[in-house]
């Protein structure tokens, strides 16, 4: 294709083509600090295409695909191609990933354990991921954890971070703005900005870490703690995961072991400030 | 005749039991199922390979656990056995 | 162009070992577009390749594992949900090559389950299926009035408890496709796999393969088709073959699938200026896995349905896809 960019996020690498320029320069500018691939073999391969004949000149507009995609997936503004690119990236490893058991949580690592979150959109997991990222937690990722089917160790995909609306003004006001991506405005989930996560956060891409504790984060609520059953956990965690079917016995095997080792609490908050503290407290108590 | 179940064959499923419940791995299907007794006791049950009806599949189960009276309990065993053969966790023999 | 490195891997998968990291990218995607990624990772098999790759393979190979074990599954369940109906349960396509260990399945994708009944147990069929708790999937009576009428199948069904969809066909093409397969001959001579479930004689798999590949699509997918007729052709005697063909009123279909399958994966064949077309249009796939040749896909589309349905008929039915929103390309 006329514009490619290959990148490597933890564990995947992607080559990422592209019919129009801005979409690769906006990647090439946000993921500069990441280490180039070191092979030229890619994992996926995302296609950034016209959504129609005419589609590249006139009202750009972009269809996301590549090795995977959704037929009926709607096309976006090529003002949102940086958004675009991502969710293609997406889209590869939802539908893609066999090497682990693809989480949809965030998480962080702090004195080598992992902290899982996970939960609806809107549920602040990510925006609590990006904050504890700023406070001596390592980001691990916003979108998904990798659960290794042999070891049960947690591995990091740290994608750009995508801030939703309020929680770009909380970001952008801990972090340097060269760390922040431009705003992409109106999209179908609102104002979007993407956040770079910081040097260690990149540095140490390719390490894991056991888990210790997961979090059901839910935002906009009056603060709580309650304890949820392994039954619970186990059956929140395959609707929270892409590729527990396609992978079988071993993410079955993974999952189980998972669910009956992670000690896992559901927490409500109305502050981010308040889900920080909380989240310390709870990190601090024995399992 | 009322209807005997068997188990499909000895390594179909596998099991994990949880705090709360049990999940089966099924692994023909490759579907988990979440259960809770006396499924994971019927199915134990049939562990020998025999083809059983429910009121054997009862008395058996009878041995180890106080399931109540027989002529409540057998048609509980009965619908649980449908239910898992629809499944196809176990079959009609 | 990918598409000619995808066949010229299947054909000799030792070939591989020139390609550099583009050519890898681009093999790669081709095969993932014509869901062949699992036949290749099988044809390649352990030759060495570089470290990026391997793993690649190796999940190609994982998934078409489980693709054929679900389904099996599958199959099974239909067999337990028609048992009570004394007819014999014909499997079609990759669920039949996978269960009868035929090579056409090896690390083949496999879809949905398609079945083949006699005409005349249609109605109960439907009801047994409805009653082991498969469902409609659309619920639109434009469409279902359309399959019922025109297609060779019921309206497409899926099992409500696993996600797995059932097509069940009482003959091989459309009632409107010029061609008639005498799908009560295949049932007749259907060969069986295990007690409860059989499949097509071998000449009948690949009549039934070839009108489905040349009377019956667009083509699209239509290597990962020509790889299974590739494969089946496989000691099969041709007289046999050409007399069977005959029958269906697919001799023309039959040989030109054997020149083809000859052409692309086998040792050569003289093709005709038609079969050049038809392989342009097999082939029309670039390095980023993309369709070329739009014009040349179109007028199969255009084909496809001329093929199934009169003039009038067509017009018709494209308007009620176009007005759905629904675009050829």
């Amino acid at each position: 294709m006329k514009h490619a960019l290959s990148l490597k996020i933890g564990p995947a690498t992607f080559r990422i083509g592209s019919a129009w320029r801005q979409p690769v320069e906006a990647l090439a500018a946000l993921y500069a600090d990441y280490p180039a691939p070191s092979v030229e073999v890619a994992d996926f391969t995302v296609r950034l295409e016209p959504a129609g004949p005419l589609r590249r000149w006139l009202r750009p507009s972009i269809f996301i695909t590549g090795d995977h995609g959704l037929a009926d997936a709607a096309p976006m503004s090529l003002s949102h191609g940086l958004l675009a690119a991502e969710m293609g990236m997406n889209l590869q490893m939802a539908l893609g990933w066999r090497r682990h058991l693809l989480l949809h949580a965030s998480s962080v690592e702090k004195d080598g354990r992992a902290l899982v979150m996970t939960g609806e959109s809107g549920s602040g997991k990510s925006t609590l991921a990006a904050q504890l990222g700023e406070r001596g937690w390592r980001l691990m990722g916003d979108e998904f954890a990798l659960l290794d089917l042999a070891t049960g160790m947690v591995f990091p995909f740290p994608r750009l971070v995508s801030l939703k609306n309020r929680a770009i003004d909380v970001l952008a006001a801990e972090v340097r703005e060269d760390r922040m991506g431009p705003l992409l405005a109106g999209t179908a989930k609102g104002d979007i900005r993407h956040l770079v996560p910081n040097g260690d956060a990149i540095r140490r891409m390719d390490k894991g870490a056991m888990p210790a504790l997961l979090l059901f984060p839910r935002f906009g609520h009056q603060t709580d703690v309650r304890a949820v059953g392994q039954g619970e956990v186990f059956m929140r965690l395959t609707q929270a995961s892409t590729n527990y079917v396609a992978l079988g016995e071993p993410g079955f095997d993974a999952l189980t072991h998972f669910v009956r080792n992670v000690p896992a609490r559901a927490i409500d908050f109305s502050s981010g400030e308040e889900a920080i503290a909380l989240v310390e407290r709870l990190w601090e108590e024995p399992a | 005749m009322p209807p005997r179940y068997c188990q499909d064959s000895p390594d179909a499923i596998a099991a994990c039991v949880l705090e709360d419940m049990a999940l089966l791995y099924h692994r023909p299907s490759g579907q988990t199922h979440m259960v809770i007794s006396p499924v994971p006791e019927i199915l134990a049950a049939l562990d020998n390979g025999a083809a059983l009806t429910a009121g054997e599949v009862h008395a058996e189960l009878a041995r180890l656990y106080d399931l109540g009276a027989a002529e409540e309990a057998v048609p509980l065993v009965e619908a649980h056995l449908a239910e898992l053969a629809a499944l196809g966790l176990v079959r009609l023999a | 162009m990918s598409a000619p490195l995808l066949v010229r891997s299947l054909r000799d998968p030792g070939s591989v070992a020139t390609l550099d990291a583009q050519g890898w990218n681009a093999l790669i995607a081709a095969a993932r577009a014509e869901r062949l990624i699992g036949t290749l990772a099988f044809r390649i098999g352990k030759r060495t390749v570089p470290g990026a790759v391997r793993p690649i393979l190796d999940d190609a190979r994982l998934d078409a594992d489980r693709e054929a074990r679900q389904a099996l599954w599958e199959a099974d369940r239909a067999a337990e949900a028609l048992a009570g109906l004394d007819m014999p349960v014909v499997l079609l396509k990759g669920t039949a090559y996978a269960a009868a260990g035929l090579r056409a399945g090896q690390g083949r994708f496999i879809g949905d389950l398609d079945i083949l009944v006699p005409r005349e147990a249609m109605d109960p069929v439907e009801q047994a299926l409805l009653h082991a708790g498969w469902e409609w999937v659309k619920d639109d009576p434009y469409d279902d009035a359309y399959y019922r009428q025109w297609m060779h199948e019921l309206p497409p069904m899926i099992h409500a408890g696993r996600d797995r969809m059932i097509d069940v066909h009482h003959t091989v093409l459309p009632l409107t496709a010029r061609q008639t397969p005498d799908a009560a001959a295949m049932i007749a001579d259907a060969v069986p796999i295990t007690n409860e479930l059989c499949m097509l004689s071998p000449e009948d798999r690949i009549c039934h393969a070839a009108a489905h590949l040349l009377a019956d699509g667009d083509l699209a997918g239509g290597l990962r088709n020509l790889w299974d007729i590739y494969c089946l052709l496989d000691g099969v005697d041709a007289a046999a073959l050409d007399e069977r063909a005959a029958r269906h009123g697919l001799r023309p279909h039959v040989r030109q699938a054997k020149r083809l399958a000859a052409a692309l994966y086998g040792k050569g064949a003289r093709l005709t200026a038609w079969d050049r077309i038809v392989a342009a249009r097999l082939l029309a796939r670039d390095g980023w896995g993309r369709e070329r040749r739009k014009l040349l896909r179109f007028a199969f589309y255009l084909r496809s349905h001329w093929l199934r349905m009169p003039p009038a008929m067509l017009a018709r039915h494209l308007f009620t896809k176009w007005r759905k929103g629904h675009r050829p390309v």
